[in-house]
């Protein structure tokens, strides 16, 4: 079966100093992948080299998204095609109101792709449904988006955007930061309503702590801007009593 | 902005914004007659820039014929970032559908005051001054 993402030694420049350097993963379409490691490990940079954020430079490798080159793309193509990226840090928009920020993403999407764009009404009562499922304040859409929302209300709000926009790759960057154990229980079970064997999720974080609730199939270790281990959920585990310092060594 | 009675209210919002190489200045006065005692002035000055090349400058006039008349003045300056053009075209909008989405957050405080057909007109001719500044 072809993978829905593949990616070949790549090599990314950040202001002339390596990030990533050789870093190969391979995930299938339904698979969770975790990606754990130590700070400055090139986590963030990978997700961000995923969704074309400019200022990060490819030196070298390919990454392939359903067989194509996903390198080569707009970042708003490759939305469209299914790449979502969940925010660490999402940004506030002033005077955009949440409502009107999805339909605008959702719609531009579908244009597209060909699609016809939904009506106002129709779209209204799905993010209505989806929000009444993680707990979010109808009231909350009314508001600008993200400007003055709480740690939770963002993460909730990107969960929120997530289940909206239907993507095939999810990559997850540190959901878990600024969560309080019942939000990230919030956040992890959207999460998990989405898991389908058409979709696979990459979720980056430090702790095992979310994997405990999103538990993934498999899980690499990032060190030194490459994959130096990969191994089932109990990995997770096993970092978590033994720390990254074996592995920064390994490095080194 | 001229107050001539006692006891006068008024308040101004401005909005401009900067893309390409254009600078836009704000200059409004605001003034009191010795008579209009009690008058009160807000006025508020918000500026965004598109782009690194352009500028925003505020110069308010305020004129108090009367001890007892309160003006103030407020002014920000804000820059639509990388980041968050960055963050909508991660959603699927073009870059230029991110600026208008931006801008139109930023002018909406004063579009939702005029009539619904001025505000679709305004809306559309900002998209229309756009095009082609998002580089």
């Amino acid at each position: 079966m072809k993978p829905l993402l593949e990616i070949r030694g790549l090599e990314v420049e950040v202001g002339g100093k390596k990030i990533l350097n050789g870093l190969d993963l391979v995930v299938e379409t339904g698979g969770v992948h975790a990606i754990m490691g130590p700070n400055g490990a090139g986590k963030s940079t990978l997700s961000y080299v995923l969704a074309g954020k400019p200022g990060y430079e490819v030196t070298g490798g390919k990454v392939l998204f359903d067989g194509e080159n996903l390198l080569e793309m707009e970042p708003d193509e490759r939305a469209a095609r299914g790449l979502f990226l969940a925010f660490q840090y999402p940004m506030e928009i002033p005077g955009v109101a949440t409502l009107t920020f999805l339909r605008t993403a959702f719609n531009a999407q579908r244009k597209k792709r060909g699609q016809p764009e939904l009506s106002v009404p129709d779209l209204m009562k799905r993010v209505r449904e989806i929000a009444a499922r993680l707990d979010i304040n109808p009231e909350m859409l009314r508001r600008p988006l993200n400007v003055g929302f709480s740690g939770g209300e963002k993460k909730r709000n990107e969960t929120l955007q997530m289940a909206l926009l239907e993507p095939r790759l999810c990559v997850l960057d540190e959901t878990d930061s600024g969560l309080d154990i019942d939000a990230l229980k919030v956040v992890s079970e959207g999460v998990n309503r989405l898991r389908s064997p058409d979709r696979a999720f990459v979720v980056i974080t430090h702790y095992q702590r979310l994997l405990d609730h999103i538990v993934p199939d498999v899980v690499h270790v990032l060190s030194a801007g490459r994959v130096v281990r990969s191994g089932g959920k109990e990995l997770a585990l096993e970092l978590e009593a033994t720390g990254y310092a074996q592995y920064q060594n390994e490095a080194a | 902005m001229i107050h001539l009675g006692k006891n006068t209210t008024s308040r101004i919002i401005s909005k401009g914004i900067a893309a390409g190489r254009s600078q836009n200045t704000y200059r409004g006065l605001v003034a009191s007659h010795r008579r209009a005692s009690g008058a009160r002035n807000f006025t508020n000055c918000d500026s965004l820039l598109i782009g690194s090349h352009c500028g925003a400058h505020t110069v308010p006039y305020m004129e108090a014929k009367n001890s007892s008349t309160v003006f103030e003045h407020e002014a920000t300056t804000s820059k639509i970032s990388d980041d968050m053009l960055f963050y909508c075209r991660q959603r699927g909008m073009s870059a230029e559908e991110a600026t208008a989405l931006v801008v139109n957050g930023f002018v909406k405080d004063v579009l939702q005051q005029l009539p619904m057909e001025f505000a679709v007109e305004t809306q559309k001719l900002i998209s229309i001054s756009l095009e082609g500044s998002v580089g």
